[in-house]
């Protein structure tokens, strides 16, 4: 089977400055990977080309066995459904409840009555753990955590294969943060998901992280489990390490 | 991906009901799985097993309508052991029902009609007490300032002075001027039946300086200075940089809202002479062209019907518009909270309330003017 992502050669470049200059690796179907690299390493710019929000200078990116940008609207559209993603601070829409926010992807995407879509649209608020009455509030009455589960409700709505997160344990105080990776850890397992996550956040990669890839000066330096990255030589990464030894 | 159809099977070996599932279970032919689950019937009470021998793939929709509809035929949804499910599929089952025993609030911010009328009665009495408050912390803080006049935050008051005056100077003439040329033309065309067009000069001058030029300028501020204070002030106040200032112990009021209301109060009159002479201008473009008044004439006609008091209206009434716009549009700013949707409820709340206040406030002058004979 062809791996859930797979980035061939990617080159970005914003005027003179160059982001990324020749990256390239693979997310095998089923692992949860997380994308390191350090402030303005360019990994959220690889998260937006990956998920097809920003076109980048040259390179080749597949999701699916699909090449992102060399396919047309609608299968972008199309390939877009099978692929779930966790904004930063969740994105969720601040004119809906919790509820609402959820039954968006049911109510644009599948011909679902409305009362098979609200015991659906409960089901996911559940599955990511949050309290019943969660749903009946707006995004503003929410906790940052609480903000993020929803919003992973949201992205695991329509039963996606892979799901994409920016920083998810940003903003979560550490017990909340656990708690969150372990509920990932969880769904993933549970759901067969393919996860990649970008992170600078060391207790993740070290917690529920099959494989990292780690971007550093426009290249990746490191990919492969993490033991095997922890032990290259780079200063970027001696650096980063260095604390957890 | 392949799509087999979905099929429910249930048979009963020794005192079990075995539930054999066959197909894909998945959330794009949830409809066929409804349909599915829709004539089944648990043949008798007693132990359920499911078999997933058979099953293509499942996910957690489909997984949840199942155990939903078990339920429903009174199998609780941990009850049902599984077996010749592949490792994944068990995972998903155990893990939907691990999830599905709590029953989630759903609400919607949808309410009903008398509802909508009691919240926006308290809505509208919340308001009125705030914008109370609001002045009464304004005052309190102007009254600081004149005792510590250090407080003055002349940089600030200046660079709103220059985007509310200023940059508002060019848009406020072109407005007038054509209003001018309007009501000039307007009144040329009637007062020419009657071999009056001369008086059209006495019509202008009373027109723009009483009530146009005050009533456009603070509509255009409104618009315009109004809904930047608000949007500004609600920004600085998701971002919580309203907290940020209270907490480096300077007073929001002082720092955010005076050099607004100074700069505002300042500005509204002298853009509402601007406009004066703008108005003038475009009713002696069309004496001229139009009406045969020369534009001397139409000059000395001016001088003689606007008196001084005439001429005092506009920017006599100009500062009390500013206070209520600058006031409106502080208080509505401040009082964003949380999310971006507020910033705009909130700025749109502040165009409409200020151009309604201007108008009320306006008619309000013009009976006391009359009374006073001004």
């Amino acid at each position: 089977m062809e791996p859930a992502v797979r980035v061939q050669d990617v080159v970005t470049r914003f005027g003179a400055q160059v982001v990324h200059d020749g990256v390239g690796f693979t997310v095998p179907r089923g692992e949860v990977v997380a994308l390191i690299g350090g402030s303005g390493s360019g990994k959220s710019v690889l998260l937006r080309e990956i998920i097809g929000l920003l076109r980048p200078t040259s390179g080749r990116i597949e999701l699916l066995g699909t090449s992102v940008w060399d396919c047309g609207v609608d299968e972008l559209n199309a390939l877009r459904r099978r692929f779930g993603m966790l904004f930063q601070d969740g994105a969720l829409f601040s004119s809906l409840t919790v509820a609402q926010n959820v039954a968006v992807p049911f109510r644009e995407h599948t011909t679902l009555a409305a009362d098979v879509i609200t015991p659906l649209v409960s089901s996911k608020i559940a599955l990511v753990g949050l309290p019943p009455d969660a749903g009946a509030k707006t995004p503003a009455q929410l906790s940052g955590g609480m903000r993020k589960r929803a919003a992973l409700a949201r992205a695991l709505a329509l039963e996606p294969e892979i799901l994409f997160l920016d920083e998810p344990t940003s903003g979560l105080d550490p017990v909340g943060a656990r708690e969150f990776q372990r509920l990932l850890r969880v769904l993933a397992d549970g759901l067969g998901l393919t996860v990649l996550a970008v992170t600078h956040d060391l207790d993740l990669l070290t917690s529920i992280v099959d494989r990292a890839v780690v971007l550093a000066a426009g290249k990746v330096i490191a990919e492969g489990p993490v033991d095997r990255v922890r032990a290259v030589d780079h200063p970027w990464l001696r650096s980063y390490f260095a604390r957890s030894m | 991906m392949q799509t087999t159809a979905v099929a429910i099977h249930c048979q009963v070996e020794d005192a079990t009901t075995v539930i054999r599932l066959t197909g894909t279970w998945r959330l794009r032919n949830l409809p066929d799985v409804i349909a599915a689950l829709g004539g089944f019937t648990l043949p008798r009470a007693g132990e359920v097993v499911l078999d997933g021998g058979g099953l293509e793939s499942i996910d957690t929709a489909a997984a949840f309508v199942l155990l939903e509809r078990l339920a429903k035929l009174g199998c609780a949804a941990a009850a049902p052991a599984t077996r010749h499910f592949s490792d994944k599929h068990a995972r998903l089952v155990d893990l939907v029902r691990q999830r599905m025993c709590t029953p989630t609030a759903l609400g919607s911010l949808h309410r009903g009609v008398l509802y909508r009328i009691g919240a926006a009665s308290v809505a509208l009495l919340g308001e009125l007490r705030r914008a109370v408050s609001f002045m009464g912390l304004v005052t309190i803080e102007l009254l600081r300032m004149l005792r510590r006049p250090a407080l003055f935050r002349a940089r600030e008051t200046a660079a709103q002075f220059e985007t509310v005056c200023i940059d508002a100077i060019p848009i406020v003439i072109l407005v007038n001027f054509l209003i001018g040329i309007v009501v000039a033309y307007v009144l040329g065309m009637e007062a020419q039946r009657y071999g009056a067009s001369l008086f059209v000069a006495d019509g202008i001058a009373l027109a723009m300086c009483r009530e146009l030029s005050p009533i456009l300028c603070s509509v255009l501020v409104a618009g315009r200075s109004g809904a930047a204070f608000t949007a500004e002030i609600g920004t600085m106040k998701v971002e919580e940089e309203v907290d940020a200032i209270a907490t480096l112990g300077l007073s929001p009021v002082q720092v955010l809202v005076i050099p607004r209301l100074l700069a505002l109060g300042l500005a509204l009159p002298l853009l509402v002479l601007a406009g004066d002479i703008a108005g003038v201008a475009g009713g002696m473009l069309v004496g001229a062209a139009k009406l045969g008044i020369a534009p001397n004439v139409f000059l000395d006609r001016v001088h003689a019907a606007l008196e001084l008091r005439h001429f005092l209206v506009g920017p006599g009434k100009a500062p009390v518009f500013a206070m209520f716009i600058a006031m409106i549009a502080c208080r509505l700013g401040l009082e964003v909270k949380g999310d971006a949707r507020s910033v705009g409820r909130n700025t749109t709340s502040t165009v409409v309330q200020c151009i309604v206040w201007v108008f009320v406030l306006d008619a309000a002058f013009a009976v006391v003017f009359q009374r006073l004979d001004i």
